[in-house]
């Protein structure tokens, strides 16, 4: 499977699944599937400076109707964990998070892997529903974590390694 | 004039828009001024509520109405070129300035120092961006919601607040009747 492929194929599960409204705070794992972000009009997909502002952002939209996700590096993880508990976790926001994850094999940049290494941890810490994705042949089961939102009634994180990006 | 006198000011003149209100003493003081479906009081995630109302902007028709202090908007400055990228005609930004982490215990803010937030949003891009005395932000709110936005307002007042108790709401009580009134109004438009 193609880099693109993989993008292609990850947008098309996720809104299957329901998803139609997007954020991205950018990511070099995430380049290609931003691109492709932007060239889909059929969903909303907004560009925003910083984890925190998608997450106030996804809930405006998720408060009129909308199924958001937020694209986001792990490294974001670190900003956003106050957040995650105060509004996604207590107001019980059903969003789905796809992470790259820095930081894991494949990481020419030594100074990823701490928050390589933590993120999982973290995530688990707050007690948010989070899986591993290596494979790029696992769309589908990244895409049906969008109604599995409803199920866990809050945030639920994929983190996607640099196996699934095709990027080691 | 105090943010309490400021809201009950405002407060006439908020009709049918949708308001969502910033965590710790604004809430509390919205709450009990005035209370309805249309409010959504933030309990955390200080800094969140200029971006909340801004993704709520993006996707109804109504105006919404941020109520946004000067400490939390310091924290989130970022979305202030956001809001001026996403041009949202309906979104009103809402900033009761008094100088001050009022609900901590009043420690000054960077604006009881000099910092504008009404010239930093102009820099960002938000042309309708205006300082003005508390006293007159209920003439200004009134005066934005009859012009399209996106509007900054920061209302300067002074720092304090009245004794407060918790909002006797949960979460997901205040989730869910705010969610609601969203649809039903999506259904009359």
């Amino acid at each position: 499977m193609s880099a693109n492929d993989v993008n292609q194929a990850l947008l098309a599960d996720l809104k299957a699944n329901g998803a139609d409204f997007f954020v991205s705070v950018p990511c070099k794992l995430l380049g290609g599937f931003i691109s492709t972000l932007e060239q889909d009009n059929e969903i909303t997909y907004r560009a925003v400076n910083r984890e925190e502002e998608g997450l106030g952002i996804c809930t405006g939209a998720w408060l009129a109707g909308r199924k958001p996700v937020i694209v986001m590096q792990n490294t974001g993880v670190g900003t956003l964990i106050t957040s995650l508990c105060s509004l996604g976790n207590y107001y019980r926001l059903p969003f789905l998070m796809v992470i790259s994850h820095r930081g894991s094999p494949g990481e020419p940049i030594g100074a990823q892997v701490p928050m390589g290494t933590a993120v999982e941890t973290l995530l688990q810490t707050i007690n948010i529903p989070t899986y591993m994705f290596s494979d790029p042949k696992d769309t589908k089961k990244i895409g049906q974590l969008v109604p599995f939102t409803d199920v866990a009634e809050g945030p639920v994180a994929a983190i996607l390694d640099y196996d699934f990006w095709g990027a080691r | 004039m105090r943010r309490y006198e400021l809201l009950q000011s405002i407060v006439p003149e908020i009709t049918n828009e949708f308001v969502i209100c910033n965590l710790g003493f604004p809430s509390q003081e919205l709450y009990s001024i005035r209370d309805n479906d249309h409010h959504f009081y933030m309990l955390g995630s200080m800094g969140l509520s200029s971006s909340i109302g801004l993704g709520l902007s993006m996707e109804i028709e109504d105006t919404v109405i941020s109520i946004d202090g000067d400490g939390s908007v310091l924290m989130n400055l970022g979305t202030l070129s956001t809001i001026a990228l996403e041009d949202c005609k309906n979104f009103i930004l809402f900033i009761v300035d008094n100088g001050s982490y009022g609900s901590t215990g009043d420690q000054p803010t960077h604006t009881a120092k000099g910092t504008s937030l009404a010239a930093i949003a102009k820099a960002a891009g938000i042309k309708s961006s205006v300082e003005v005395p508390g006293s007159a932000a209920a003439a200004e709110l009134k005066k934005c919601l009859g012009t399209p936005g996106p509007h900054v307002i920061v209302a300067k007042v002074d720092p304090g607040s009245p004794a407060m108790t918790p909002i006797p709401l949960t979460s997901l009580a205040i989730r869910d009747r705010f969610r609601e009134a969203i649809k039903a109004a999506k259904a009359k438009a």
